[in-house]
């Protein structure tokens, strides 16, 4: 072995409290990434996922005009010939106030959104039938879901109870219908149709007078990385319609941006955490210098050159780094592995989406094997400069 | 060469226009009372220091005209140090101590067989794996002297070598430096306060108050101006 480097190793191996010190000043930094990356990474991947699996799909076409006037049929055909689509439903939204009797009193709830959906369509689309914590979903022409805080709000309605709807129609008639609550739906974490009320879409397009028309599509893949080609060629292939398409990304920008610029603070503080750490290096190398002063003296008197003592110095930065890099990435897949087997929730309701991100591993781990190189410089430059007939007066 | 040390009225000359050449082969030793520069004038020739006025020529070559790559290079290739703590590398062996020199120097070609010869030569065969900071003060210095002649050095240089030892052990530190003086007609400059260890010697020069004289009294020598 490279004698500096031996020499390297054995000052920092034979210091252990300086090493151990210094090496969990990267562990730390390290960590703190990794946290923060399961958690906030997180977060915004399960708002995406339950954006995309309960209202946008990985694609969602909807009408520069409020209404797709084109056959659902010949449009979710078109899309379920391709490859890459699992599939595709269509959607129609408005508004409504929902009533109810219970105990002999009348509760009236206004604006609830409600959602029709094609029940045999939408279960291959979307999850939205399996936050549907009691009861079934919407097979029947007349009955309803209602979301959890929806159900509260009408004074505790459950499966079975009878609500009365009422939609404003085209005409800017009011259209009531009867309903039969048939399932209640709570979705984990609330972004599901907990404030929303779903019924089928024919009736809903019969309340609204808009028959055959559709709000939106909603697709989905089977490999979403594909979402930018299907949309672009969908929208090549409807030149003379007014279709809109929008991937997650795109149709969720809004809902995403805040998490988004909130996530880079968050890895900002990260990163000045690392930065923290690389001062407790310089510290702690400082102390190894002032500690090995003597060592100096004499490895610059039998003939060491200032560069060979540089050399050992940012040796043992680079040894604190790869050492520290390698037990900081562990405890951070470790505490990854963790999250994901107990299936973490943010809240203890929404199940965080937790991956591993190799490239952001390696990233972190580069950058603190770097920062502790850049560390070490300080220290190994001050090593240099030590006169070694003043070296090794020191005792 | 003179060294003086401070500005004005702080001024001290440590070492006061002294001249002297040293032949290859000689056992010279630099005597003097604590204080009377001894140190010093061992620090200038062993390229640790700098005179302030004067030069110091080794094996024909102006060293105060080289830079500091070029004095680590001298340093190593030409001049060997024996200290008077040994200065040993505690985080190293023996054996990896006495090969420092030689990896420093990159000239690794039978270095070990080389150090492992000396470290036979100086009697510690059996101790060169032992950490450095393991074995006894003598048995340090012992090394130490190994670590000194393994680049094969135009000069040793040893700096009150036994001033840190019991007199059994200093008696045997001497006489292995004699020893090895004569075997391998190595120079040795030996700063010393301690004489009477030192017995019959090539030279003796000795440092009063920054002046160099030939010989062991200063009542008996002449001025080496």
């Amino acid at each position: 072995m490279e004698y500096r480097l031996r020499l390297a190793k054995r000052m920092l191996f034979n210091k252990k409290g300086s090493l151990i010190g210094a090496v969990l000043a990267v562990t730390i930094g390290i960590l703190v990434i990794h946290v923060n990356f399961v958690i906030f990474q997180g977060l915004f991947d399960a708002i995406v996922r339950d954006i995309s699996n309960y209202r946008n799909g990985d694609i969602l076409v909807t009408d520069e005009a409020d209404y797709i006037d084109k056959s659902d049929l010949s449009v979710v055909n078109w899309f379920e010939r391709i490859p890459y689509v699992e599939a595709a439903t269509p959607r129609l939204s408005s508004t409504a106030e929902i009533n109810m009797t219970k105990n002999g009193k009348l509760i009236e709830e206004t604006r609830i959104p409600i959602v029709g959906i094609d029940p045999y369509r939408d279960i291959r689309a979307s999850t939205v039938h399996e936050t549907v914590a009691e009861g079934s979903y919407v097979f029947a022409r007349n009955s309803i879901v209602l979301g959890s805080n929806v159900a509260r709000d009408l004074g505790g309605a459950e499966v079975g109870d009878s609500v009365k709807v009422l939609v404003v129609d085209r005409n800017g008639e009011d259209q009531i219908r009867r309903f039969t609550v048939t399932g209640i739906a709570q979705s984990p974490g609330g972004q599901g149709f907990d404030y929303t009320a779903v019924v089928h879409i024919d009736t809903l397009r019969d309340m609204m007078k808009r028959d055959g028309e559709t709000g939106s599509f909603m697709i989905k893949l089977n490999d979403p990385s594909k979402a930018l080609e299907v949309k672009e060629f969908f929208l090549r292939s409807f030149p003379n319609d007014d279709f809109l398409a929008e991937t997650i990304e795109e149709s969720a920008e809004e809902q995403l941006a805040g998490f988004r610029s909130g996530i880079a603070m968050i890895n900002m503080i990260g990163y000045f955490g690392m930065m923290s750490s690389a001062f407790a290096i310089v510290t702690i190398q400082m102390m190894l210098v002032n500690g090995k002063t003597r060592e100096i003296g004499v490895m610059r008197s039998i003939g060491a050159k200032r560069k060979d003592i540089l050399i050992i110095f940012i040796f043992q930065g680079m040894i604190i780094g790869a050492i520290g890099a390698g037990v900081g990435t562990a405890a951070g897949l470790g505490y990854t592995f963790y999250a994901k087997e107990t299936k973490m929730s943010f809240n203890n309701s929404l199940p965080l989406e937790v991956s591993y991100n190799w490239e952001k591993i390696i990233q972190t781990a580069l950058t603190s094997f770097v920062l502790a190189i850049i560390a070490s410089l300080y220290p190994s430059y001050r090593a240099t400069k030590l006169l070694p007939v003043e070296a090794m007066r020191t005792v | 060469m003179s060294k003086i040390y401070g500005q004005g009225e702080n001024q001290v000359n440590a070492l006061d226009n002294v001249t002297f050449s040293i032949e290859k082969g000689e056992f010279v030793l630099i005597v003097g009372s604590s204080g009377s520069g001894k140190s010093t004038l061992l620090n200038m020739i062993g390229l640790l220091d700098r005179p302030t006025y004067g030069k110091i020529f080794i094996d024909g070559t102006d060293t105060t005209k080289l830079d500091d790559n070029k004095i680590s290079s001298f340093r190593n290739n030409k001049l060997g140090f024996i200290f008077q703590f040994s200065n040993l590398l505690s985080d190293l062996t023996v054996l990896e101590n006495v090969l420092l020199p030689r990896q420093i120097a990159r000239t690794n070609n039978s270095a070990e067989e080389d150090a492992k010869k000396l470290l036979n030569a100086v009697g510690l065969e059996n101790q060169m794996n032992k950490r450095a900071n393991k074995i006894s003060g003598g048995q340090a210095q012992r090394a130490a002297i190994a670590r000194g002649l393994i680049n094969s050095p135009s000069i040793v240089l040893a700096d009150e070598p036994t001033g840190n030892l019991d007199s059994v052990t200093s008696e045997k530190i001497v006489q292995l430096m004699k020893t090895m003086a004569k075997e391998l007609n190595q120079t040795f400059i030996v700063v010393t306060h301690d004489r009477q260890h030192f017995g019959d010697v090539d030279r003796v020069i000795t440092i009063k108050d920054g002046h160099a004289f030939e010989g062991d009294l200063p009542s008996e020598v002449e001025v080496l101006v």
